[in-house]
């Protein structure tokens, strides 16, 4: 135990050279932005800037890029909240209540509790990081291609609470996400599905068009919509502080969130984005009034937040400790220590600690820097809200179209956002919910690939499944997350029908 | 509104049947595994089929339903603007693109004064040029003024 007091005062004293704070304060702050701008993901942001890692120390290089990794899931939610607008994939789900609060006049609130619970639970991750990080990497480990999928059907299971009034539409929606994910080049056989001849979308659908097309450009049709009926209501803002009040009601999902996203994160596959939606899911489950979620419920943002905060943490375990990246993110951190001349093993403590605890170190003043930065700004981004709709809606669709164009610099892709943003408009329009199509988009590929290994390591029998204690209970988890509901509620409150 | 799903439901269901009917029609793969390429987008497609049916025989019981307004032309109009404001970015270039795209959007929204509209619209296309350009480094297509640039 003292020798992890002994690590982490090393570990210190190489995160507090001044070269390395200002990395650190450099990275936070192009973490936001990148967060904050649709488009550009950590992952991508990371990648873009490795550039400025060449010839540096290897600890400092780290420092650096994991501060865009965090700063990254600070800022993603400041648009979903005031905006509507996903800055990435897991921000989808704060765009449910974060928006909804926003629209009654409470986007301070929202953000401020966003900020909060983020940084509570990137300290706790922190903490468990060091403490537990071994062994559960090891538990990690235990995950094969057999769990990995009923780990995604688990992750699908959350449709229900994205769903609203009616699982079948939830259903549909998340079904077109899946086929969404079919398209494209099929890895495996090097077929290609459902490309028409059209050579781009051999590529696949990108998560970050498809997010952008659906949500913002579909928010922003709706709402010039309702502009022109004269429905368009934005509450002014009531309050730009945090009240005692929302702080504790939220402490219970912060918490809840920061334990759940933590543990996910280490599992294999998209861990932050899987993360913020099974919080979401079990925060609404588990809450005394689960029909206020989707309406503006402050713990719809506290939990989510804090568990895609916890689940970069966690994604980093595997790297750390077994020298094997678990996501996009870690990959490309993975590719930028390799360029510094670091590579990651089970022996990267032993054989670079210094870059194992000056990064550990760092993160928790990485941590801290991003809640000072964070909140001040809330004032300037709620003053941002009052803009007059007429210029408010331009740019955000002209930001919009930044974020989509980084992606993969195809203009074709800024005709896919636009036909999306049609789809969503018409979506929204009959009422179906648009989440689960992301859902779907991002854990349908995962899913389709870890079931054809399980095939292949099986021969084709299912019985694998029936194996693995750990399959098992994910399948049946996903059961109880679908069922239970209706089996609670029945007799007692009838879903609630809005007048 | 128990008709308006019903209508959801069919589309859904001819939907679903399109994609199954691609997904059957795919040429056979010559190196196998056990799932194969086709089996997820035939399950799929068989699950939509399921839940279109499903909403056209039963439709839900509460459906909120905003019925299409004759400002749906103002809908229309802006995904138009959209289009064309995509398609002409890398032909005119993203200060000139957005230029063109807030002013039109502005004033089609309701921005009455020409003097503001002017001024914001190249306000803040430029400036959102050059944040992005010159201190994000994302590159943007410079289009026609390429030829100034240079």
């Amino acid at each position: 135990m003292t020798e992890i007091f002994h690590h982490l005062a090393y570990g210190f004293g190489i995160a507090f050279i001044p070269i390395n704070i200002l990395y650190a304060f450099i990275g936070c702050l192009v973490g936001t932005l990148i967060g904050i701008l649709p488009g550009i993901g950590p992952a991508g942001g990371m990648a873009l800037l490795i550039p400025l890692t060449y010839g540096k120390e290897p600890a400092s290089a780290i420092i650096l890029l994991a501060g865009i990794y965090y700063g990254a899931m600070y800022g993603g939610s400041t648009t979903a909240i005031l905006l509507n607008v996903p800055g990435e994939a897991a921000s989808v789900v704060t765009c449910l209540d974060g928006y909804q609060m926003a629209r009654k006049g409470l986007a301070g609130p929202a953000l401020a509790i966003s900020a909060i619970g983020s940084f509570i639970a990137g300290t706790i991750g922190i903490v468990f990081l060091m403490l537990i990080g071994p062994p559960m990497a090891q538990a990690a480990l235990k995950f094969g291609p057999a769990e990995t999928f009923s780990l995604m059907v688990f992750g699908l299971s959350t449709v229900t609470s994205l769903s609203g009034r009616s699982l079948r539409k939830g259903l549909v929606s998340m079904t077109l996400g899946l086929m969404l994910a079919t398209v494209g080049v099929d890895l495996p056989t090097g077929l290609t599905r459902f490309t028409f001849g059209i050579p781009k979308l051999m590529e696949g659908f990108d998560v970050i068009v498809v997010a952008i097309g659906l949500f913002a450009v579909s928010e922003i049709l709706t709402c010039t919509e309702e502009l022109s009926v004269g429905e368009y209501v934005r509450e002014k803002v009531s309050r730009i502080w945090l009240s005692m009040k929302d702080f504790l009601e939220s402490m219970g999902a912060i918490l809840r969130g920061t334990f759940l996203g933590f543990f996910i994160g280490i599992l294999p596959g998209a861990a932050h984005v899987t993360a913020s939606f099974l919080s979401y899911t079990l925060e609404k489950k588990f809450s005394k009034n689960p029909e206020k979620f989707g309406h503006g419920e402050i713990r719809g943002v506290a939990a989510p937040e804090s568990a895609n905060n916890s689940a970069a943490c966690g994604a980093l375990i595997p790297l750390l400790t077994l020298g094997l990246p678990a996501s996009a993110v870690t990959a490309v951190l993975y590719g930028a220590l390799l360029m510094v001349g670091v590579r990651p093993s089970p022996f990267l403590f032993q054989k670079h600690p210094d870059v194992v605890w000056g990064l550990i170190a760092s993160m928790y003043i990485g941590n801290l820097m991003l809640l000072v930065l964070n909140l001040p700004l809330i004032g300037i981004w709620v003053k941002i809200l009052s803009t007059p709709p007429r210029w408010l809606f331009p740019i955000v669709l002209a930001i919009s179209f930044i974020g989509v164009y980084s992606v993969n610099n195809s203009p074709l892709d800024l005709l896919l956002a636009t036909l999306l943003g049609i789809l969503g408009y018409l979506m929204r329009k009959f009422d179906y919910p648009l989440a689960p199509v992301i859902l779907g988009l991002v854990l349908g590929d995962l899913m389709e690939q870890a079931l054809r290994q399980t095939l292949m390591i099986s021969g084709g029998s299912l019985g694998i499944f029936f194996r693995s204690p750990i399959a098992i209970t994910l399948f049946v988890s996903a059961g109880i997350v679908m069922v239970a509901p209706k089996i609670m509620y029945r007799g007692k409150v009838k879903p609630e029908i809005e007048s | 509104m128990r008709n308006v799903d019903r209508i959801g439901g069919l589309i859904i269901l001819i939907f679903g049947a399109g994609y199954l009917l691609g997904a059957t029609s795919m040429p056979s793969a010559t190196i196998g595994d056990p799932l194969g390429h086709k089996t997820f987008p035939v399950i799929l497609g068989g699950l939509m089929i399921f839940l279109g049916s499903s909403l056209l025989v039963k439709p839900g019981r509460d459906t909120e339903f905003s019925p299409l307004k004759r400002t749906f032309i103002s809908v229309i109009l802006l995904a138009g603007l959209l289009g064309g404001y995509g398609y002409s970015l890398p032909i005119l270039g993203y200060p000139l693109g957005t230029f063109l795209f807030l002013f039109i959007t502005s004033r089609l929204i309701g921005e009455r004064s020409w003097i503001l509209g002017l001024l914001l619209s190249a306000g803040l296309s430029l400036g959102i040029f050059i944040i992005f350009t010159k201190i994000l480094d994302i590159p943007l297509p410079l289009g026609i003024l390429k030829n100034l640039t240079q």
